[in-house]
């Protein structure tokens, strides 16, 4: 088992040559036009097909697929929690209120409370738990993705306020039942992909939002307008923004961020919610061996050949054709242009929530 | 509860799910779900649902591929993951795979390994990954047929399929059986509470494919068990009408996937 | 009198157990216990006794920072902030027992870099480990002895930005463990507030500023080679009074402010102007910026966590300067 652990660990970064590398990073960083492999155009996604409610034993579900096979499923269920005023925070006004409820018990039992802390909910009554075959769940991997989830999702609350008296403290609002009791949400996420590694961030991220449309359609069924976030997955390589990344091109990016975004109320506008860097796996790649360098071809090329070339985006000298690992981070010019890529208006995070608005959840 | 089999039964003869004592529930199944592995499967029985995915014969890991189990043929490696939100309650298993899933990987490897043609394939693994989306009992039983599913979709030589199938009694069966008596009933196919309160047995047969002219007298003869999985407690005299049962069952099962096989060529 | 129900019933203790098993150790309830309080006794908690930010929106606390610490380590360092103002009132003329806030305090040692064990896999590049640990009495919230998802995740952040600074290729087949301790943590709100919907843990964004800080004087104290020293900052858009637009703020003390609508944090690099990790939380469209200001929130927000971050690279630079000159002493 623990062989079989250290395989799929060792299967995160495709196993490309440097020359692969170096003809897909060129290809990718190409000014204006990058050529993707699958002839994709930068901001284009994989056709992706996505059906709700699979599964009759959970309060909500999902199922998403890539065209090249990378699956995953996702189960809500809610069961009802004991609310305990929890240690870390001794509340005034809370306090005050317990003891007016002490007063009034008898007169009118299971009255519902107000208190502040009741109202509002608490982010770790949503719990987010990811499984990939080959790895443990304590890994960084799904403990990274999970987290990343559960803040995106959590996080989509502070807006919420002003739209809708329903949905008033968002998603954690939403799980109070009264003052003594509310609902603690599990969501499970399998991911089925064996080899295919890094589509699963792309895979989990769009749906786990489905999962929670599900769940929140279910709590909450007058407001259908409470849209979930959705997490996108962008990279960058050399000036270009390349949107859902496949494998091999994860593999040679500069920078990879995942970026959570939300409607922003009722009106069209988007909501950045978070922002994560994720390693990129460029960084551990192995580095090739000009030709002026490497013994073997000694004599063999002119030496005029390979000239290092300062890289405008990364700000080393390279020689073209020969790969060398990503060092370093991203420039903050960089960042802002993607996100501004996904927030635009009519820009890609509009055009995939509207995608998976279309999908039908009754 | 008061609705159990074991007191319901006798008076109306139907199960709690309103079947007779001989009907399997709805089986569905449906092969190359998954693009990406060479061979994968759906398969749901009522509330179970489970699906599965082969990858390989693939080259094995140098460690163990090189070694004395390698070099006779593929290794069978089996995974088998039941996901938190597949019962009612939802379980969150503490620290890596729960017991009952690395019990059905072993039986799962240890039924494939001898099953297969493995000699074919020399210093190559074959790994097959269970994900058990809904659970509701015959667990073991559906995982057998969905990984025969998987493995044919991935085009990996077997003699003929095998297929899984549970069997129980509609009591609790701790007095000997009187044949002049028969008040309990064998019962096919058992959902989980059934499986929780009442004793039962999981059948697994094999059962070659039937080629050329003689396979129009296909018989009995044929069957032969190669899982047989058992952990309640039952009085000796009940196995054999369980055994004829479960092995019906399979037989039942096994005309539902040829089925699910050929519609989908 | 009534005793008021601040305890934990003992079912939650047992569910607690059931999910942090620890059975070599004899643990204290994972909840936390309190002595009863009487509510007759109970000095109402006044809002006046809050915490309250008294440094400039641009102005850092200031850093204590030594390396070398730990002889057994090839390299160490420890990290102190100063404790806010508030904090230093409250000691002198103690009102309440419980502090008003807290000061982030850390330990961080580098082990290697050293061989790679036989049976891993071969690598070109060096193996970075990192292991972020609360000590269990570091939060208000007692931590339990295993390491909880918020520490993982904080040892992911911790990995992404160390990894882009550390010249990698330089040591093949090798590997190095990165471990930090936290003796004291941020809050992330002030004691008495109770959690509402922007609670989320701001606090562990100070602190992974810190772990950064803290992990890349130690790896200079180790003599490893990297691009730069990487620093972390904090900037956060804050709310004090009601209705008001929220405003940028560096390096924020989530115990100081009524409450935090979104906060950054940066992993950075000085001498190329590169961040090697970032991580926002909550909306940033809100944000008070100026009318000639061309830019959006989520940019405003990077951009002065990018100069918290310069500010602590300059202490950065000092604490290596003082470990390069004791390596020095200690050779000649």
């Amino acid at each position: 088992m623990a062989a079989q652990q250290k395989a799929s660990s060792a299967s995160q970064t495709p196993h490309l040559s440097p020359a692969e590398l170096s003809y897909l990073y060129t290809s990718l960083s190409l000014p204006q036009n990058p050529i993707r492999p699958d002839g994709r155009s930068p901001t284009q996604f994989r056709p992706l097909t996505a059906e709700p409610d699979i599964l009759p034993g959970t309060n909500g579900s999902a199922r998403i697929g890539f065209a090249d096979g990378t699956q995953a499923v996702v189960g809500v269920k809610a069961e009802v929690e004991k609310t305990v005023l929890s240690a870390d925070t001794l509340d005034a006004s809370n306090l005050s209120q317990q003891q007016g409820d002490f007063a009034a018990q008898e007169g009118r039992d299971g009255r519902e409370g107000a208190g502040s802390a009741a109202v509002a909910g608490h982010g770790s009554w949503v719990q987010v738990s990811i499984e990939i075959p080959g790895f443990r769940d304590d890994d960084a991997l799904p403990v990274f993705l999970s987290e990343m989830m559960r803040e995106s999702l959590v996080g989509s609350v502070a807006g919420g306020n002003d739209s809708s008296d329903e949905m008033a403290g968002g998603l954690k609002g939403r799980l109070v039942i009264n003052k003594r009791w509310h609902w603690r949400l599990y969501i499970d996420s399998q991911g089925e992909e064996d080899p295919f590694f890094d589509d699963d961030w792309a895979v989990a991220e769009h749906l786990y939002p489905r999962g929670t449309t599900n769940s929140t359609v279910k709590l909450s069924s007058s407001v259908p307008q409470v849209r979930p976030p959705i997490t996108l997955l962008v990279i960058s390589v050399g000036e270009n923004t390349i949107f859902d990344p496949s494998r091999e091109e994860i593999a040679v990016a500069d920078a990879v961020l995942a970026i959570s975004v939300a409607r922003d109320g009722g009106d069209k506008n988007l909501k950045l919610l978070s922002i994560r860097t994720i390693d990129p796996p460029s960084r551990l790649t192995q580095p090739a061996v000009p030709n002026s360098e490497n013994v073997n071809a000694l004599g063999a090329t002119a030496p005029t050949e390979d000239v290092a070339v300062l890289n405008p985006a990364t700000g080393e000298e390279e020689v073209p054709g020969v790969w060398r690992p990503r060092r370093g981070g991203v420039k903050r010019s960089v960042i802002a242009q993607m996100v501004k890529t996904v927030l635009k208006k009519g820009g890609v995070g509009e055009e995939v929530l509207e995608g998976l608005e279309g999908v039908e959840v009754e | 509860m008061p609705l159990d089999t074991s007191t319901t039964y006798p008076l109306t003869r139907l199960r709690l799910d309103g079947r007779r004592w001989n009907e399997l529930r709805l089986l569905q199944a449906q092969i190359s779900t998954n693009p990406a592995s060479s061979g994968s499967s759906y398969l749901s029985m009522g509330n179970t649902a489970i699906m599965c995915s082969v990858h390989g014969p693939a080259e094995g890991r140098r460690g163990e591929g090189s070694g004395q189990a390698g070099s006779a043929g593929a290794m069978v490696d089996v995974e088998v993951n039941i996901a938190g939100f597949a019962s009612v309650d939802r379980k969150r298993r503490a620290g890596g795979s729960g017991g009952q899933s690395s019990r059905i990987a072993t039986t799962l490897r240890s039924a494939f390994q001898s099953h297969l043609h493995t000699y074919l394939y020399p210093h190559s693994t074959i790994s097959i990954h269970v994900h058990v989306l809904s659970a509701d009992g015959s667990l073991l039983a559906a995982a057998i047929n969905a990984c025969t599913l998987a493995l044919v979709d991935a085009g990996i030589p077997m003699p003929g399929l095998m297929c899984g199938c549970t069997a129980g009694m509609s009591g609790s069966a701790s007095t000997p059986r009187d044949p002049r008596n028969e008040e309990l009933d064998p019962l096919l196919d058992l959902s989980l509470p059934e499986e929780q309160e009442l004793p039962s047995l999981t059948v697994g047969t094999t059962t070659a494919v039937p080629v050329g002219e003689n396979h129009m007298d296909e018989e009995e003869g044929e069957m032969k068990v190669s899982v047989l999985n058992m952990d309640s407690r039952l009085h000796v005299t009940y196995i054999e009408t369980m055994l004829a049962v479960g092995m019906d069952g399979c037989k039942q099962i096994r005309e539902l996937l040829e089925g699910v096989i050929k519609s989908s060529r | 009198m009534s005793i008021l129900n601040v305890f934990n019933s003992p079912t939650t203790f047992a569910l607690a157990t059931c999910v942090m098993a620890d059975r070599r150790r004899i643990n204290g309830p994972p909840g936390g216990t309190r002595p009863a309080i009487y509510a007759t006794s109970l000095p109402s908690i006044k809002d006046a006794d809050r915490a309250r930010r008294q440094r400039q929106p641009s102005e850092l606390r200031k850093i204590f920072l030594k390396t070398g610490l730990i002889p057994s380590a090839s390299g160490s360092s420890y990290l102190e902030f100063e404790p806010s103002a508030s904090l230093a009132a409250a000691r002198a003329n103690p009102k309440s027992l419980i502090p008003p806030s807290s000061a982030l305090k850390l330990a961080c040692t580098v082990h290697g870099p050293k061989p790679l064990p036989r049976s891993v896999a071969f690598s070109p590049n060096i193996v970075l480990t990192t292991h972020v640990k609360y000590a269990p009495f570091a939060a208000r919230k007692r931590k339990g002895h295993i390491r909880d998802a918020s520490e993982r995740d904080l040892g992911v952040h911790l990995e992404t930005a160390l990894r882009g600074a550390i010249i990698a290729e330089r040591w093949p087949k090798s590997g190095l463990d990165i471990t930090i301790t936290i003796i004291e943590a941020e809050d992330d709100r002030w004691w008495g507030d109770a959690p509402d919907s922007h609670d989320a843990s701001w606090g562990m964004m100070n602190v992974l500023a810190g772990c950064i800080n803290a992990a890349s004087a130690a790896i200079a104290d180790a003599h490893i080679d990297c691009l730069d020293l990487v620093s972390g900052g904090v900037a956060a858009l804050v709310t004090d009074n009601d209705g008001g637009a929220p405003q940028l703020m560096l390096d924020t003390d989530p115990a100081e402010h009524r409450s935090i609508v979104s906060a950054c944090v940066v992993g950075y690099m000085p001498a190329r102007d590169e961040i090697t990790a970032l991580w926002l939380k909550g909306g940033t469209s809100k944000a008070a910026l100026d009318e000639q200001d061309g830019r959006s929130g989520h940019e405003a927000l990077v951009d002065g966590a990018v100069d918290a971050a310069r500010g602590a690279h300059m202490v950065l630079g000092e604490a290596v300067k003082e470990s390069m000159e004791r390596a020095l002493g200690q050779t000649t």
